[in-house]
């Protein structure tokens, strides 16, 4: 039972990860690799104004959102709108998020330094319960809930609202969508500031789960981000959910039948396997896209 | 006679280096009904295209009630009520009837409810759809969708590129009707056809396109009854 | 002193590095294999590579570099086969995910001595890297204008005309996937045996990054890109080192500014900026050079036999069964409105779209589930496309060789040692591709790319590009589209002179005119259905046929029209087709 709630716990940080990523990809077909890096540079904002201004988490949280949001207004107008209507927009796309996340990089070695830092241990109470026979604290179920939470809510601005109906009709039909007068720049900025917004809080809740951030902590999820949502479909957000925590518990069982070293093992052979036998991933309707 | 609503002058549009639409001068005068007619590849969409701001000209001007509209982007257009029903339609078939309708209505606050109402009482087939997947519509369907869906924004021009593609006569018929009518409200339609009888026998003023030019241009009746028309239309000349 | 040898060495290592995955870029894909690849070669290696020169002669590095490379290949083969499916993305995520298991698995190995690494005797210098880079890049600049260089150019550029020209793109991928191998078994062993230290966690998804940025930033445009590549990354860090720019976060901020510019402003890469070279566009118009073609079928042999052949996509039939014939040196015309099936109806005939219902034979093969539209191509078959599809960014003249894929042979092996007889097939094959360019009057343009080419010109070349594979079964989708009256009456002219050379020709065209007086017979399809068939003139008095064109609503200045048209299509019908049907005079 400990196994199995600490996998649904692993894996909720893993899905919403995801879920920024699988949203760009789901509007845009974009794959956004400057995404980790907002991830990092969410954990370490974060840091920052929990130790040296004092804020409590509640209020550190929102701010990192902020932070995350403008990064990803940065990121559409830098790294991708110049892009739009090349050929090569996909593999361009690759390479100057690549490169932009680079240079986030360095600039939070610049203001950051190297090292590790990590949340100040009175930051976030560390409650425990006991919970059908495991041990849980807090902090995990809040990661819990705000994942599911924000799931729960993106998908509904997506199937709801009228920024998602935006972004549907952006996805199916780029062009349609400029017909009817829709701002296809606006709606397309905004997707990637939520993205942002929400990748810049996983990096702090994931900093929290395990006390300790730094610059690389982004690349480190990055991969485990694409595995979630491949194996959850391209684009699709009860994908990334799902999949985030299947991901999680199979590591978790992994590392106790396996071993540690063999962790990792599991996240890629599912990818691998997944991309062979149903490359649209479990929840995936989408037709395979080119590059 | 009354300022063109609509007017384009010395429009030029590139694909690359390759020239879609020379040196076309047109007027629209409001309220009237202009059609646009010649053969594939005439240039006829990609006029349509700068019109409504989903393709930069390289060259001329374009005025929308009196204002230099030419580097405006698609959804300003929009906004300022020029408003475009595209080629093939471009209903957006993973959603249902009722979200294409609303999306029509992106730059309408407080009036869309009321004009999709509207749009259920004139097409009573969409409001019996209203909840399937705008993809499972037939052909002629689509196409009154894509109608609807345009006239939510309440245009005061409307541009039609090719209503009639693919669509069987009797369909065609219905499609003409509802053009007569929604221009009997008052609305100016500037109608882009490869149909030319169909175009012109509905139309007051019309324009013939050859290889991204104007060759022939005047009352639709007269073009009509020209055999020139027709067999620069066919490419008979 | 030592650490110029060394960023010489690295210079020349990363160059290697950047041309496997240039070697998956040139035909259109992204794959990140490469690393892992490296690293199975680098840790096997270790286990064969002798102390002692192999039978006392063969020195261990080049046992390494053989066994590497071989390593590299094996692996690139199956690891191809259930990965070469997959496009884009999801390629390039797949071969991340191989690269990772690797490095999982080789941390795991005892015999990879794990995380701590394994270590290696100094064999490699900046001499024998520099070998290894000039070997590399002298076979890509040799298959730069080799048959299969030429292959691959044209799956990058556009995957349909590719196949639409007998090219298995699936095969080529592949073959440039084993390329790849190939050469990062050889970066991976080099790699070892230069730092002396290898660790499998060292083959990590940044250093695939890094290889793939290289190949990026140095560009496909030129076989020279990855070594631009190379100079650039692994100097600008020494350079700024040298500017006494210390702080370990500027050095990242102006690479990935750099990087940034690179890829939005200067889209070809590094190698783009170089000027192309002339000979892109040099014809040959010696006809001593023309290759011996082998002889078209005789006229009046049937080419194409439909059956009741018919395509419906989720209940909407597209095409409803139609029967069709058509001979050699028959001209078929297909009209009808937009949307009335034309174009699916010819992709069926030309093997890229599947028939529903029916049954058909094209030059001798059946229309089946499994007809494969690069082998109908290679039987004969060639096209044009509606929606032009020709290779943008290469020369009218690259354009129109690709199409002789079919009738050429392959030369990159002999090409690599100069043989004489590779030197005369290229010949061949460029005086094949200049004499199709003169004939559709584009042989002054020989040297502008595709795309700068107007409308017309275009798809002029496309109709040259389908020549040059000498078809049997030429088919021409809405050729005279954007052409004015002037070129619709020389591509008239063109067409019939194709026939009379004994190509069966089926053409769909909107210029009523042009086909009444090009086709010996005309087809009309409305809602996928044949609504009429038959010689020129009869189709020209069919009232279903102007209908199905201008609309319903009559008008008699249309109806003249059509008895005109009919009336002069009549009296020069004789004149017109007499010397058309027996060209070779009796």
């Amino acid at each position: 039972m400990q196994q199995f709630m600490d996998g649904i716990f692993l894996g909720s940080i893993y899905s919403l990860f995801a879920v920024g990523y699988t949203l760009v990809i789901g509007v845009l077909d974009r794959l956004n690799m400057a995404h980790a890096s907002v991830f990092s540079a969410g954990a370490l904002v974060g840091i920052e104004f929990v130790t040296r201004f004092g804020l409590s988490i509640w209020l550190a949280v929102p701010i990192v959102m902020v932070v995350g949001a403008i990064l990803g207004l940065v990121i559409e107008r830098i790294a991708f709108r110049p892009l739009r209507g090349r050929h090569d927009a996909h593999f361009a796309g690759l390479i100057s998020s690549i490169a932009l996340g680079a240079v986030f990089i360095a600039l939070l070695q610049a203001r950051y330094g190297p090292d590790t830092s990590r949340f100040p241990p009175e930051a976030f109470p560390s409650t425990r319960f006991e919970f059908l026979g495991a041990t849980v604290s807090l902090l995990q179920l809040l990661i819990l809930a705000i994942s599911m939470g924000l799931v729960v809510l993106l998908t509904w601005l997506v199937a709801k609202s009228k920024l998602g109906r935006g972004m549907r009709t952006i996805a199916e039909n780029p062009h349609a969508a400029a017909v009817l007068g829709i701002n296809v720049d606006r709606v397309t900025a905004v997707t990637f500031a939520i993205s942002s917004a929400i990748g810049a809080v996983a990096g702090v809740l994931f900093t929290l789960n395990v006390n300790t951030a730094n610059l690389g902590i982004g690349h480190a999820v990055e991969l485990k981000g694409l595995a979630v949502i491949i194996v959850g479909g391209l684009g699709s957000l009860p994908g990334a959910l799902v999949g985030g925590i299947l991901l999680g518990l199979a590591e978790v069982y992994a590392v106790n039948y396996i071993g540690t070293s063999w962790r990792d093992m599991v996240a890629f052979g599912l990818l691998f396997l997944i991309l062979v036998v149903r490359p649209q991933g479990l929840f995936g309707t989408r037709k395979t896209r080119e590059v | 006679m009354n300022d063109p609503i609509l007017s384009v002058e010395g429009l030029q549009v590139n694909y690359g280096r390759v020239d879609a639409v020379r040196n076309v001068t047109f007027d629209v005068s409001a309220g009237s009904l202009v059609t646009l007619v010649g053969a594939n590849g005439a240039g006829k969409t990609s006029i349509l295209g700068a019109v409504s701001g989903l393709l930069r000209p390289r060259r001329g001007v374009i005025r929308f009630k009196g204002e230099d509209v030419t580097s405006w982007p698609a959804h300003r257009m929009v906004q300022a009520g020029l408003v475009q029903v595209p080629e093939g339609r471009e209903i957006l078939a993973t959603l249902t009837v009722a979200e294409n309708l609303t999306l029509g209505g992106w730059h309408r606050g407080r009036t869309l409810a009321g004009n999709v109402a509207r749009m259920y009482d004139r097409f009573p087939v969409l409001a019996e759809r209203r909840k399937l997947q705008a993809g499972a519509l037939s052909g002629g369907e689509q196409q009154m969708l894509a109608i609807a869906r345009a006239l939510i924004a309440e245009p005061e021009v409307l541009l039609l590129d090719e209503p009639s593609m693919g669509l069987a006569p009797r369909i065609v018929d219905d499609v003409f009707a509802v053009i007569e009518e929604i221009r009997r409200t008052g609305t100016t339609v500037v109608l882009v056809e490869q149909n030319a009888r169909r175009a012109l026998a509905a139309a007051d003023f019309g324009y013939v396109l050859e290889t991204g030019e104007i060759t022939h241009s005047g009352i639709a009746a007269d073009l009509l009854a020209d055999e020139k028309v027709i067999e620069a239309y066919l490419g008979l000349e | 002193m030592f650490q110029y040898t060394a960023l010489i060495t690295l210079i020349a290592l990363a160059a290697i590095l950047a041309y496997s995955f240039y070697a998956v870029l040139l035909a259109g894909q992204l794959s990140l294999a490469q690393i892992g690849i490296a690293s199975l070669a680098v840790f096997t290696s270790a286990l064969v590579v002798p102390v002692k020169p192999l039978f006392g002669f063969i020195p261990p590095l080049v046992v390494g570099i053989v066994f590497g490379v071989l390593v590299g290949m094996i692996t690139a083969f199956i690891l191809g086969l259930p990965l070469m499916r997959l496009r884009g993305i999801f390629l390039a995520i797949a071969t991340l995910a191989f690269a990772e298991m690797v490095r999982i698995f080789l941390i795991n190995q005892s015999w990879t001595n794990g995380a701590q690494g394994l270590s290696f005797p100094k064999l490699v210098g900046p001499g024998i890297a520099w070998t290894a880079l000039i070997v590399v890049a002298f076979g890509f600049w040799r298959l730069a204008g080799s048959r299969l260089g030429r292959a691959f150019d044209a799956i990058r550029e556009d995957e349909l005309a590719a196949t639409s020209m007998g090219i298995n793109v699936a095969r080529h991928r592949m073959i440039s996937f084993v390329i790849a191998g190939a050469v990062s078994g050889l970066y991976g062993v080099l790699l070892g045996y230069f730092t002396r230290f290898a660790d499998p966690n060292e083959f990590s998804f940044t250093a695939a990054v890094d290889g793939l940025v290289t190949a990026v930033v140095g560009g496909v445009a030129l076989f020279i890109g990855p070594i631009f590549g190379g100079v650039f990354l692994t100097v600008l860090p020494e350079l700024q080192r040298s500017f006494g720019i210390d702080a370990s976060w500027i050095r990242p901020l102006i690479s990935g500014i750099l990087l940034l510019v690179v890829i939005l402003f200067v889209p070809g890469g590094l190698a783009g900026l170089i000027p192309r070279r002339k000979s892109a566009g040099k014809l040959v118009t010696d006809p001593a050079a023309m290759p011996t073609l082998t002889t078209l079928p005789t006229r009046g042999t049937p080419l194409v036999n439909l059956r009741g052949l018919g395509k419906s996509y989720g209940g909407v039939h597209a095409v409803r069964a139609v029967d069709l014939e058509l001979v050699a040196g028959e001209i078929l015309g297909l009209i009808g409105p937009n949307g009335a099936g034309k174009t699916t109806l010819v992709n069926m005939v030309t093997g890229f779209t599947r028939p529903s219902v029916g049954t058909g034979e094209v030059l001798g093969a059946a229309l089946t589930s499994r007809t494969k539209a690069h082998a109908l191509a290679g039987a004969g078959v060639a096209r044009t496309f509606q929606q032009i599809k020709l290779f943008g960014r290469l020369s009218a003249l690259e354009n129109v060789l690709v199409g002789g894929y079919r009738i050429s042979k392959d030369t990159l092996l002999r090409r690599l040692i100069f043989l004489p007889s590779a030197r005369r097939d290229e010949r061949q094959s460029i005086a094949m591709a200049s004499a199709q360019l003169a004939r559709v009057g584009l042989a002054d343009k020989a040297a502008t790319p595709a795309g700068d080419l107007s409308y017309g010109d275009q798809r002029r070349l496309e109709i040259a590009r389908a020549l040059a594979a000498h078809p049997t079964l030429l088919v021409l989708d809405e050729p005279a589209a954007g052409m004015n009256r002037v070129e619709a009456g020389r591509l008239s002219e063109l067409i019939r002179s194709l026939a009379a050379d004994g190509i069966g020709i089926l053409v769909i065209e909107h210029n009523v005119r042009m086909m009444l007086e090009t086709c010996d017979r005309i087809m009309v399809l409305n809602f996928g259905e044949v609504i009429a068939t038959g010689a020129p003139a009869d189709i020209a008095r069919d009232p279903a046929v102007l209908e199905a064109y201008l609309g319903a609503t009559s008008s008699e200045a249309g109806d003249r029209v059509a008895e005109h048209m009919a009336q002069e299509l009549t009296a020069t019908a004789d004149q017109a087709n007499a010397p058309r049907q027996h060209p070779e005079g009796s």
